[in-house]
This record gives structure tokens, sequence and C-alpha cells, in this order.
């Protein structure tokens, strides 16, 4: 506080109490004191109020009717106490340059540089020695502050816990069959034993009344026409942008609609993206029905499932 | 002094209050003006038999034609069979109000598709919602209210059903009265809110098309819906969700998300941070900034 | 007899801590008039809710996600199997008294405190106030403002329902993004490949509870402490230099001003949060990484983070064995890490381009430095795109227009609407500098005709304001004659203070 304010040292005149500067800025103080007296009664009732809706009744809308209508009427009150009735000045004060003079400024330079520079340019090798050991406490200190965190994503990011003949099971566990689903029919399946599991989540569609001699539901790209069974075809349900689950499907337009940032997947033909943000097709499971007609998938995921990351090929 | 504060603050002031509260019109559900307001206690949960009468309501002929007596299996849910005396009528009725467009026979026209193999369920949904007939040829029909009443829908139904005997979708007779909300609120959220939302607002489809509000479904026009799945809407068979999870979805839309506990005031219309987020700027910081001019004010 | 207390009181504590001065100059401190001074304080008194509803929902929220079967008075999630997290969220809403007005008020105040720190950097922005010697206060402003969204999101994330749990794995998608490092900073930060072992939501709960409020402390101690050394900025006007300060002293009428402006700030805060309800979590449900409802969307301050995740088209880039996910990688890190640094930057930019290196105390008004405001229009044009391009699937829906079209519009808008808003900001800018005396309030006059034909103009009557003619300020007095011998009968000793 080196402020050098003449004003605060030496005594001003006092001023008087008729100075312009000191009566309040109402031109009628007395209806100004009345409304802010009134607007303070209010709030006090507004808080008796809270205390007894608190009491009576766990009622949220009336603790913040009373809460905030007392909290708005006292504030008001005071802010109209403080606006109309306390001195309305203008008052001012100085500025002064807050920075130090020349003088100083060259000792504080010269502190650093030559009382500094003296004792480093001495010993090169002990400031080099303090630096390296700080420098390495610095690296390793990282380690535990990091790496303790969690593990190495290793292969979780491209492993499912689809295999060859996993069944596909309902997320209560039931077990699907070829006949549950009638055409237009969409599903959330999981392999069995890993039920919710955000990974191994898929979203079987049927697509066709198909039995199981009927010649198979051509689906592209070619190549993938066994991947079907009975026409049903099954998509992971992590949306490639975001690993959001694609569980909006449109039945007349065939798309899988991604709720989160609405990238849309064209359902008849591998899940390409048609829209939106998303990069890749959903990756396709393929399917299978065993001898009593439950659907099982014929092998894993052929790639990582999920959003983009730097691993992967 | 007093016409002063009018002149400078009256028409920000008139800004943000109507700008707020048009929004909080437009984002109030069934843009129902006071009744969103104060929902203090649960609401009872068990619907009760009232849940049964839009099938009831309309006309005595209905509830004698239909033997609908609250069905006593576990599932709450049964499908009606339509009486045979409803076909003659429904048929007339449907050569004036449908044939235009869906062809004499229900064979369906370059302007309406074959009805055949739908069933009366879906024949029920698409009139007793008021989508049909069609007011206009948009991407999507769009529900009002219904041109027919309960026991005409019916009789449409009954004729159409008639067409093709035993197949499509049947007309269901829901009873909530034992529906397991827990069970309903689950299947509602994995089944139904990807496109419906959670709180069943509706939202945009790609393609022009909309999941549309439930906030006016009726359990019958639900479980309608779960089984046909009209338009873009997927169909849930009996083996994906069965009659008793039908039920208990049905229950869940006419208890809970119909009359969702607004515990912490105003819904804001159920969509989320979007309705938050424009109250909370406009209406939170616009009436704080009003105060600032107040208090900044020195003229 | 109270005035002696006082006067003793203060010399003891003078006598050990040297408060006297340093205090008589902190209650003479001006504060200027202007309101728009005042949009910081929404920022500083949300802060202060904030941290006392933040208490208050702390003593009952479990943050852990270790499950357990919901009995609470909500019926619809009776029996489900949810974590302790969310049953306690839920729990606080129904089960505790007052609980839901917290957590309510809670949010709201997250949410208007960064909608006022949004306004009052507009402020700060327009009228160059970050010029030196404050430019150091701006970057710490804008260190709060990036730390209070990160808050934000992790308050958010706390309950883990269902759509801030889809927040999270969001959250998760974009850290794996990050070329080299991505997939490892999230298995550590996760404790595993999405959704981890269990330990994200206690690892943002003392993030959220300590950590970053910490810092914000910090940080705000900074920003007030500097606002105090450095004093305020002021508009020009009578009086106004650059080296004095015009307004009203601390004590007493900006004190009861601004009491009374923390209260009212309160009172806006408790009513939206007891009448408008916000993140109805029960009606949401548990998250469960297959489940998703559509419209959701982040808080609003995050919005402009996810309308840049829609709008951007699915540019990943695959080669030599790697995968770059730009289409979340460029909007999702690049972009605001961009806009935030623009803004750190951003008065050493202007000073070295305007080559004006002297002390700034008086305000600009924006039409004066029409390359700056076009630059803050185009700026504040491109985040307010980005920002309705999070609710394209709402508004689609609201207007009944396709989604893609929407999707398209935005992606056109975000690069020519900024462009637009800055050429026509400039050229209104220089209109404005233009015309003189725009925007003062100008006395009407009356033009009469007289029976002759001859025109005559006249004043008219004064409008209440008109002619008012501000005083000249004066240092604050240090010492009131309060008893003018002409008053010495005892009436009207207290007029001042009434």
């Amino acid at each position: 506080m080196s402020d050098d304010a003449p004003r605060l040292e030496g005594p001003l005149p006092p001023a008087a109490l008729d100075d312009p500067h000191l009566q309040p800025y109402a031109k009628h103080p007395e209806r100004a004191q009345a409304v802010a007296a009134v607007a303070m009664v209010v709030g006090f009732l507004g808080f008796i109020g809270f205390g007894v809706a608190y009491w009576v009744g766990d009622n949220t809308q009336w603790e913040a009717v009373t809460l905030g209508g007392g909290l708005l009427a006292l504030g008001f009150g005071v802010t109209a106490w403080g606006k109309y009735l306390m001195p309305q000045g203008p008052f001012e004060e100085e500025r002064h340059e807050f920075h130090s003079t020349e003088a100083e400024r060259e000792a504080m330079t010269a502190a650093v540089t030559e009382r500094g520079g003296m004792v480093l340019k001495r010993r090169k090798l002990l400031g080099g020695l303090f630096a390296l050991g700080s420098t390495a406490m610095g690296i390793v200190l990282l380690f535990p502050l990091l790496r303790s965190l969690g593990p190495k994503p290793g292969n979780t990011l491209f492993e499912t816990n689809w295999k060859k003949n996993s069944q596909l099971v309902t997320v209560d566990g039931r077990a699907v069959h070829v006949d549950d689903l009638d055409v237009g029919g969409v599903l959330t399946v999981f392999p069995k034993g890993f039920t919710g599991s955000s990974q191994d989540q898929v979203i079987l569609i049927r697509l066709a009344q198909l039995g199981p001699l009927d010649p198979p539901l051509v689906i592209y790209p070619p190549g993938r026409t066994d991947w079907g069974v009975q026409g049903y075809v099954a998509y992971s349900k992590m949306c490639t942008h975001l690993g959001c689950p694609v569980g909006l499907y449109q039945e007349q337009t065939q798309q899988l609609v991604c709720p989160c940032h609405q990238s849309i997947f064209n359902v008849q033909s591998g899940a390409i993206p048609e829209f939106g943000p998303a990069p890749r097709p959903l990756p396709q499971l393929p399917l299978t029905a065993d001898s009593v007609g439950n659907l099982r998938a014929q092998n894993g995921f052929n790639q990582a499932v999920g959003p983009g990351f730097w691993e992967r090929p | 002094m007093r016409s002063l504060f009018r002149a400078r603050f009256a028409a920000p002031a008139a800004l943000v209050g109507c700008v707020g509260f048009v929004g909080l019109l437009a984002f109030s559900p069934n843009a129902a003006p006071a009744g969103v307001a104060v929902t203090t206690t649960l609401p009872t949960l068990t619907t009760t038999a009232t849940t049964a009468a839009p099938l009831a309501q309309p006309t005595q002929s209905v509830s004698g034609a239909l033997n609908y007596a609250a069905p006593s299996n576990q599932t709450g849910l049964f499908y009606a069979q339509l009486p045979q005396a409803f076909v003659a009528p429904g048929e007339a009725l449907f050569a004036a109000n449908c044939a235009s467009c869906h062809g004499p026979a229900g064979l369906g026209t370059n302007l309406g598709p074959n009805l055949q193999g739908l069933g009366a369920g879906t024949v029920d949904f698409w009139v007793s919602t008021g989508r049909m007939p069609l007011a206009n040829s948009s991407v999507q029909a769009t529900r009002k209210p219904p041109r027919f009443n309960r026991l005409q829908t019916l009789e449409i139904s009954a004729w159409v059903q008639s067409l093709t005997p035993g197949q499509g979708t049947q007309v269901p007779i829901v009873n909530t009265n034992n529906a397991d909300l827990e069970a309903g609120n689950t299947l509602f959220t994995l089944n139904c809110a990807a496109c419906h939302t959670i709180t069943g607002a509706g939202d945009a489809l790609a393609g022009g098309a909309y999941a549309p509000s439930l906030h006016l479904a009726t359990p019958v026009q639900t479980v309608e819906a779960i089984r046909s799945g009209p338009g873009n809407m997927p169909h849930f068979s009996v083996g994906n969700i069965t009659n008793t999870q039908a039920r208990d979805i049905a229950a869940y839309v006419d208890g809970v998300i119909q009359h969702p506990v607004n515990r912490g005031g105003f819904g804001l219309g159920g969509i989320g941070p979007v309705g938050e987020g424009f109250v909370g700027l406009l209406i939170g910081v616009g009436a704080l900034m009003l105060v600032c001019f107040w208090i900044g004010d020195r003229t | 007899m109270i005035d002696k207390t006082i006067d003793r009181s203060l010399r003891w504590l003078d006598d050990r801590l040297g408060i006297a001065k340093g205090g008589r100059t902190l209650l003479d401190k001006i504060f200027p008039d202007h309101w728009s001074f005042m949009l910081g304080e929404i920022a500083l008194y949300s802060f202060v809710v904030l941290l006392a509803t933040g208490v208050f929902v702390s003593l009952y929220y479990i943050p852990s996600a270790h499950e357990i079967v919901y009995h609470g008075s909500y019926v619809p999630l009776r029996g489900q199997r949810v974590s302790e997290a969310y049953a306690s969220s839920v729990g606080l809403s129904f089960d505790v008294k007052s609980g839901l007005l917290m957590r309510q008020a809670h949010h709201w105040a997250a949410d208007i405190f960064l909608g006022s720190i949004a306004v009052h950097m507009a402020r700060v922005f327009f009228t160059g106030a970050f010029r030196k010697p404050r430019e150091f206060n701006w970057i710490v402003g804008v260190s709060m403002l990036i730390l209070g969204i990160v808050n934000g999101f992790l308050g958010y994330s706390l309950p883990d329902d269902l759509v801030s749990g889809t927040g999270i794995r969001i959250a998760y998608s974009i850290i794996e993004s990050i070329p080299l490092v991505g997939s490892y900073l999230g298995t550590f930060l996760f404790g595993g490949n999405y959704p981890g072992n269990g330990v994200i939501i206690p690892r943002f709960y003392i993030l959220h509870v300590l950590i970053v409020p910490l810092l914000l402390i910090g940080l705000l101690a900074a920003h007030l402490g500097l606002l105090v050394k450095q004093k305020h900025t002021q508009f020009k006007g009578k009086g106004k230099t650059e080296h004095n300060v015009v307004g009203t002293p601390m004590f007493p009428t900006f004190i009861a001003k601004t009491t009374g402006f923390l209260f009212m700030t309160t009172a806006v805060l408790f009513l939206l949060g007891g009448l408008a309800q916000i993140n109805p979590i029960w009606q949401f449900g548990q998250y469960e990484p297959y489940q998703i409802s559509y419209a959701v969307q982040p808080d609003w301050y995050m919005g402009w983070l996810d309308g840049a995740l829609r709008i951007m088209p699915s540019w990943e880039w695959v080669g030599w064995g790697h995968t770059i996910p730009l289409e979340v990688f460029l909007p999702a890190v690049i972009f605001p890490g961009l806009i935030f640094n623009i803004f750190i930057v951003w008065p050493f930019i202007e000073s070295r381009h305007t080559k004006d290196l002297a002390y700034h105390n008086l305000l600009d008004r924006p039409r004066d430095r029409p390359l700056r405001t076009a630059a803050g229009v185009a700026m504040l044009t491109l985040l307010f795109m980005v920002f309705f391009a999070s609710s394209t699937d709402v508004l689609a829906n609201f207007f009944q227009v396709p989604l893609v079209a929407v999707l398209w519009f935005f992606r056109i808008a975000v690069i020519v609407a900024p462009v637009i808003a800055a050429v026509v900001a400039y050229k209104i800018c220089n209109e404005m500098r233009a015309a003189e005396g725009i925007g003062k309030r100008k006395r009407p006059q009356i033009v009469t005709r007289s029976s002759t034909g001859e025109y005559s103009t006249t004043d008219a009557e004064p409008r209440p304001g008109d002619g008012v003619e501000e005083l000249d300020a004066i240092p604050v007095p240090t010492y009131i004659d309060l008893v003018p011998p002409e008053l010495a009968t005892g009436a009207g000793v207290r007029r001042v203070m009434r």
C-alpha cells in the first residue's frame, strides 16, 4: 500500500452534511424508504414461509417460491436502499501507475542476473546436475501419476466376446430362436454369458420371412450373402463414430440411425454409412442357426468394433 | 422517475418475458398451460380399469358386442375377436371413406397400400389415431382427432380383418391393473427410447420422417403400434416382446410417460438440455441482466 | 457507544495486523456505475451458490458404480439394479427434504455461471478491457471459463443416468481419437476399455468437488486481486480520464447494491431450481452402455462441441497401418483447442497489430474499433452456429424439416454466416461512427406554423432524465460533518445514511 494518495494522508476538509454528493439519489427518499421497507418485510415473510414449507411438507415448488421470493424481496430492498438512499456521488479516486520506478526495475534485474549469474557461472556443474536431477524427478513422477491409473489397452479394443458358435441371447439371457422376430423386427442381443456388455452389443434385424430351406436373402456387399440366416442380419450396435448404441431402426427406409449424432447406416447394404459423421460401416456379425433353430454366430467380428483409434489398421 | 423506468426497461423486460413465456409454452407437453406446474405427489401408478375404457366408452353396443371382461390370465392382454355383425357396416364405411385410395377390396391403388393381411389392430391404430383418412400426402401421416367414433373404427377394422381372417395384428384389450411398471420402464428404455426419446416426446428421423410423441397414445394404440409397426416403426412380435411385456410398456406409457413425475417444476417439454439451455440463458441470465440494468441506471 | 467499540476494536486489530490504512483504501474503492460491470458479478454469485448447494448435495451423493437394488420412493424404478451413484442421486431428489431444490439450483447455477461468464467476456472483449495492463486478467478469465466448462461436464456426468452416461461414452471415444496416445489415455483414465472397471465415477467426483474447484477458487482470487490492484476500467464520460475512476465507493453504497444483487442472483437460481425442472434423472433411468435415448444433448455450454461433432463430415484418415479419426479429433480436440488459444492470445495479437503499447483504462465503444468488433461478431456467430447445430434433431422435429437438410444448412452456415456477420458488423460500426450524436437522447422540437404561414420551432417539454447534469466527482470524503450547527437540534442527524 505505497499509495501516494495525498487525500488519505492529509485530512480533507470534512464534507458538509448538505453536500450534494451526499444526498440520496431518490427525489422522494421517504417513498423509496417505504418501498425498500415493504420489500424487506416481504423478504422476511418469504423466509418464514420457507421454514413453514419445509416443516409442513416436501414440496419443491413451495420451497422455491418462498425461499426464492424471500431472497428476491430482501435483495431488492437492500439494493433499493443502496441505489436510492445512499450518497449519490459521483465520487472518484485517482489511479496511480502501479509499476515500479526505473531504478527499482534495474535493481531487480541486477539481483537476478548479477547475483544469480555470479553463482551459476562459477558452479556450472552443480547447476547442471540439479537440472538433471529435477528433470528426472519430473519424468519419473509422471509414471505413478499416469501409469497407475489403469491398464494398457492391449488387445481389448480389438476383441469382443463373439466367438465361433456363440449363442445369441437377449439382455435377459433368453436364447433367440429363428421364429422370434417377424419381418421388420429388431432386437438387441449379446453373446451368451456376456449380457449387457458394451463391446459385445449387437443389433439383430429380420429383413425377410425365409424358412431354413429358402434361398438365402441377398445382402450386400457380395460375399456376405451367407452371413445372414433366414432373413436375419446382425450388426455391431456400437456406432463407428463415437460408440453410441445405434438403436434407431427405420423399417420402411431400412436405415439405422445413431441417436447421438445422426449418422445414417443402410441396413440392406452391409450398414454402410449414408450420411453423417460416421466413417465406417457397422461391423457385421455372421449368423447361423443351430439344429433346434437358435441363432448363433458363425464367427466373431472380422474387425474392431466401435469408434476409430490410432492402433486400428 | 417512474415513467422513465417504464421507458427504459419495459421494452427489454417485455421482450425477455414474452420470449420466455412463449418458450415455456412451446416446450410444455400437450401445450397445457397450467397443469404442468406443480405435481408433487407420485402419481397413482396403479392405473385402474379406466385403461380398458377406450374400447368401452363410445356406445353401449360395443361393450355389448364384445365380451371384454378384464382378462383373467396373468398377461393382462388378449386380442379381441370382432363380431361378425361389424363387417357389413364396416364395408359400407370403407367404401365411402377408404376405397378411393386403398381400392374397393383393400388391395391398394397407386394412392394407398394394400391392406390385406394387416389385420384389424393395424387398421384400428391408423384410424383411431386420426392418421387415416389421410389429410394430405406428406412424408408421414400425422396424428389428429379421429374422423370415426370407436364403433365405426372397429367396424372398418372388422371388415378389413374379414378379408384375411386370422392374419395380421388383432385389436388388443389391455388391462394395466397388475402391470409391472419397473419392467415397463426397462423395456421402454431398451426398445422405444432410441426413437421416441426417454420422455416420449418424439424426435426427427432420417428422410423427413419423425418418431411421434407418445403423449396421446392409449394403451390399446400402444400395443397395436408395438405389434404392427406403423410406418417406419419396427414390428415387435410376441417372440420379441411378450404380451405381458407389451402390457407393461403400455402401462408405462399411459402412466409415467403421459403423467411424468415433474417433481422439479415445469417439465420444459421433456426435451432435455435444449429446453433447459433456452430457459437458463434467456430467462435466467436475461432476468439477471435486467437487474443489472436497473442497478446500474443513473439517469 | 457503538462507535467507541468499533474504534477500540479497529485499534486492537491495527496493532496486530496493520489494517487501517489498507482497509480505508478498500472501503473507498470506486466502482463504476455502468450496468455492464455487474455481469461478472452474476458469475461470481452463481459460483457462491454453486459452492453452497454443492456442499449440500455432496452430503448425500455416493460416488460409486457399485450395483444395488433401488428401493426408494420413485415407483417405476423399484426393484431395478442401479449404481449407488444413480440411486443416491434419485434419493437426493425424492427422499431428502429440499434435496431436489438444492440439486436443481446447483444445476441451474452451473448453466447460469457459464452463461454469465460468456456475457461478461463478450463485454470485456468488445470494449477492449483486456488491453494493457489487463492481459493477465483476461487469461485468468479464459482459464476459469475452460475450467468451468470442464467442471460442468464432470458434474453433469456424476448421476450415472442414461443421458449423462452417453456423454461419458462420447468423452471416452474423443480421448480415444487422439493419435498415438488416445487408446492409452482412455484405458488409463477409465481403468480399462470402456466402460472400464468402475473407477470413472469416483475419479470424476474427486475432480469435480476438489481439484477443479480449488483451481477455480485460486484463479478467482487472482481475478479479483488483479481487479483491485489494477482498478476498474470505465467508459468515457464527464470527468472520466485515464487517471481516475468515477463511480460509487465500496462502502456503503456498492456493498449495499452488490449484497442485494447477491441475494437476487441467488433468488433467480432457487426460483428456477424449484419451478423449472432440470435434468429429471428419475425419468432417464440408470445408464447401460447398450441403451440410448434420442434427443440427447449435453448441457448448453458443451453444445458447441456436440454441434461441431454433428456437422463434421466423415473424414477418417487410414494409412500405414494406423487410423486417425479426424471426424472426431478435429471437431472435438483441435477445434476447441484452437478457439481457446485464440481467446488467450487475442490481446497480444491485437496489440501487435495496432502497435499500441500504452495503458488503457478508458474503454472503447465497440463501433470505434470496427475490426475488433467484426472479429468478435464473427467468432460469436461461429460459436452460435455450432451451438445450434447440436440440436439438429430437435430443430428438424420442431420445424418439420428433414434432418439431412438441417445438417447441411449448418455445415454451410458455419462457414458462411461468420463472414457475413463480420462484414455487416464492420459496416454498421462505420455507419454509426459517421453519424454524429447517434445513440444520444435528443430533445424533440415542436414545429408550429403560425396563421401567417411562418414556421417556428420550440423545444418540447423536457422528459424525465433530460437535462440532468451529473455533478463533478469528488474524492470520497474522509470525514462527514454529521452535526452542522444549523441542524444541531438533533433531528436529521442520520439523514445521510438513511
